[in-house]
């Protein structure tokens, strides 16, 4: 029996699909149809993470290193799958990867197993207590089912002792919790797992993950009604913000844009939603208008409760950390904003951080634009191209011709547009972002061309690539089309990724502004940790110093390191800043390096001071940011210092 | 065989404690008081609780009560948590700390107070783990 699954691993067709497998981030984006591809089928009617592409790929590294063994229910999830390729499109987009590799090396893996080698799995007495509540379907104790979970709640190493269910209602939510109490058994919700996949390889997965028993995965909970006289919206804890987004946008309304594949409830409970919008639209819990929750105790509950204690309140300071939510979310009724007619992008380029940050935060206290933020060169590049390389390459021409650094990018009306145009000399607009998006891989090819080092050699090259008469040249020399783009795509998804670029939305700056598809981007086969904050702007060298740490720490410990963007919050006066390393999740001497970084950063924020940290509002979205933000948090002192390094300690453990 | 929470357990923590644990290094002459409310016991739903004081690093009270308080002393922090939590600590399975970050445990009152006394409590929990080996299902 064993012997003849090594030989089945051992087929070249299994290992690529391995391969394929560990480069994959636990993005999710396959969970949801963000191109108008199909949406993977199995998934959608078995709901568990097994049957989604994303647990395919989860599965067969699992079984590559003997943590399982083929069940039933390996069997089911194989067969579940048509290999319809809905996926590589989807996976395609954002990571360049093929998902269905994986599924059909799965499928040849099952095929040459014996009847006798799938494994039965008994029910217990706790798995017969969750059915009782959600149903024969919905929970399950397959190791194979569970190890799909792993690294998006489940860590990578140790025993599969966990139990999954997949409840619909709040009422099931509150019977599960209170069956977990009664059994002493640990529990935790699950939406989407991104925030977790991304801080799994570092300090915090240990702390962050459930060590065993019951998983409570929230996908089935997918409510979603807009109520267009409140301009609300009410919103289960699986669905994710595209869905909702798409969904207000049907009604000419918006809400608080987190990336698209951030489930919105879990996105509120993690840090709230924190979005280049927050400016105008708020942050933490200016964000809601109630919320439906499950206590520990298993008691529902809504904030709107008057005689409820003051749910929007905490215990300030960096000592509060949680590694979990007080609540379960099982309903929330979000706020939504009017979509304008005469909405635009504007994006201005700078060569230097201080420049844009000035500009940034003036517009922050004049409460111009809708959406406002500082991006990187790195960002830009890897949201706009359509391949790693051609982002690497679309970044070194930036730097290196453009002196394109940074730009201002803001969502605003026609009258805000004017008031940014008459701040500055010159600006990209709606249509030179079109040409990058459909040129870019024309755009890198110019990197060392004539026109280029002409460019370069000009005194100003920003102003004369966007304000003078190479601007035209520039587009011409793009080429811009679907068919350009397209081409850079695995030949037989070219026709498919030709018309996705062909729909306006694709090259639309304030559409993907809110629906924010491109972030996923930065997961490119690798992982990134972006241990963002806000910091208080009345200082501006103070800010530009904090800035500088990052840099300096990701030169420190050897990371590929860049800033992410800066959006300014509560009317500027505060800004919150993501700047990103990236490393390899696979390599675990680059994993430690990035939590050395990661602590040593956190601690050099406290010290420092006007600030707040993960650690300040991890799993605290839920309250005002008033309560978070005020007041303005002076540096931490020598105590608080060594208290923190106990902190870390036992996050740490043994 | 030394249950969790049962008289047995209470004396031979209190010998251990007293002979294994240096009230300097070990225990870093902490004076201090914890009530350990232990929710949720099997097999019929109960609760206990424990109350541990040290003076200077010395166990000076080491009681087990039935119920969720104690009348004869106040301490000075509450920890409130369910069996199994307690279990999975005394087990080795998760630390105190944890176990306070992951909401499993309930401090009364700050967060930030309860946090130093983590470190000084260790070598009671280390106690506690070396004599415990018995736990109800």
């Amino acid at each position: 029996m064993d012997s003849n699954s090594v030989i089945l691993k051992g087929k070249t067709s299994f290992k690529e699909a391995v391969n394929i497998a560990k480069k994959g981030t636990h993005c999710g984006m396959c969970k949801f149809d963000f191109l108008d591809s199909g949406l993977c089928p199995a998934g959608k009617k078995h709901g568990f993470l097994a049957y989604w592409p994303q647990g395919r790929m989860e599965i067969i590294k699992q079984l590559d290193s003997d943590r399982i063994k083929p069940t039933r229910a390996l069997k089911d999830i194989v067969n579940s799958c048509n290999l319809c390729g809905f996926c590589d499109k989807q996976c395609n987009f954002t990571t360049q990867l093929r998902p269905e590799k994986v599924a059909k090396a799965l499928k040849e893996y099952v095929e040459g197993l014996n009847e006798s080698d799938f494994h039965d799995i008994p029910e217990d007495d706790i798995i017969k207590g969750l059915r009782e509540i959600v149903g024969e379907r919905w929970a399950t104790n397959d190791p194979v089912i569970i190890s799909s979970y792993t690294m998006t709640i489940i860590p990578k190493d140790g025993e599969l002792n966990y139990y999954i269910t997949m409840p619909e209602t709040t009422e099931q939510v509150a019977d599960i919790v209170k069956f977990a109490i009664k059994n002493n058994m640990p529990y935790q919700p699950r939406s989407g797992g991104t925030a977790f996949s991304a801080a799994a390889p570092t300090i915090l997965g240990k702390g962050l993950s459930l060590e065993k028993g019951i998983i409570i995965d929230l996908y089935r909970m997918r409510k979603l009604e807009i109520h267009t006289d409140s301009q609300t919206a009410t919103v289960g804890p699986g669905i994710t913000m595209f869905e909702l987004q798409k969904e207000a946008l049907g009604h000419k309304l918006r809400a608080l844009a987190a990336e698209a594949g951030a489930h919105v409830c879990s996105n509120i409970l993690t840090t709230g939603i924190i979005s280049t919008w927050g400016n105008k639209y708020g942050a933490m819990a200016d964000n809601f208008i109630d919320l439906e929750t499950v206590d520990e105790e298993g008691n529902i509950q809504k904030h709107s409760d008057w005689e409820r204690k003051n749910p929007y309140s905490t215990e300030p300071g960096f000592t509060n950390l949680t590694l979990c939510p007080s609540f379960i979310i099982t309903e929330a009724v979000v706020k939504l904003h009017p979509v304008w007619d005469d909405e635009e992008a504007v994006l201005v380029p700078f060569e230097n951080i201080r420049d844009a940050y000035r500009l940034l935060i003036k517009l922050g206290k004049r409460d111009v634009g809708l959406s406002l933020a500082v991006l990187s060169r790195k960002y830009l590049a890897e949201f706009l191209s359509p391949t790693l390389q051609i982002s690497k390459d679309f970044d070194y021409v930036c730097k290196n011709y453009l002196k394109l650094n940074y730009v201002v990018a803001v969502i605003c009306n026609k009258d805000d547009k004017k008031i940014v145009e008459d701040m500055v000399d010159y600006t990209i607009g709606q249509s030179l972002m079109k040409s990058l998006i459909l040129g870019a891989p024309r755009f890198t090819k110019l990197r060392d061309s004539e026109f280029m080092k002409i460019l370069s050699e000009e005194e100003d090259p920003l102003k004369a690539t966007f304000a003078g008469p190479m601007r035209s040249h520039l587009e011409k020399a793009l080429d811009p089309s679907p068919k350009n783009v397209a081409s850079v795509f695995d030949e037989d998804l070219q026709e498919f990724f030709t018309k996705v670029y062909s729909k306006p939305e694709m090259t639309d700056i304030v559409w993907l502004h809110a629906f924010r598809i491109l972030p996923t981007r930065m997961m490119r086969q690798q992982m990134f940790m972006g241990p963002g904050a806000a910091m208080w702007t009345g200082d501006e060298d103070h800010y530009l110093n904090w800035i500088k740490m990052f840099d300096d720490l990701g030169e420190k410990y050897n990371l590929e390191h860049s800033l992410g963007f800066i959006a300014p919050l509560d009317q500027g006066k505060f800004a919150y800043m993501e700047y990103d390393y990236y490393y390899d999740h696979n390599n675990l001497e680059e994993c430690q390096r990035i939590s050395d970084c990661l602590i040593e950063s956190m601690k050099k924020t406290l010290v420092m001071g006007r600030s707040f940290t993960i650690l300040n509002y991890l799993f605290k979205g839920i309250h005002r940011k008033e309560h978070l933000l005020y007041p303005i948090p002076e540096g931490i002192s020598n105590e608080q210092e060594e208290l923190f390094d106990e902190l870390i300690e036992t996050v740490l453990g043994d | 065989m030394v249950k969790f929470l049962s008289d047995e357990w209470i004396e031979i923590g209190k010998k251990y404690m007293l002979e294994k644990l240096d009230p300097v290094k070990d225990l870093k002459s902490i004076t201090t008081s914890l009530l350990g409310v232990v929710e949720h016991i099997p097999p019929n739903d109960t609760t206990m609780n424990f109350y541990l004081e040290l003076e200077e690093g010395k166990l000076k009270d080491f009681i087990v009560n039935t119920g969720d308080t104690f009348e004869e002393k106040e301490a000075a922090y509450e920890v409130r948590g369910n069996y199994g939590t307690y279990k999975s600590i005394l087990q080795g399975e998760m630390s105190l700390g944890i176990a306070v970050l992951k909401n499993r445990l309930k401090v009364k009152g700050s967060k930030m107070q309860a946090l130093k006394l983590i470190k000084p409590l260790d070598g009671v929990i280390v106690s506690l783990k070396e004599i415990t080996d018995e736990f109800q299902d």
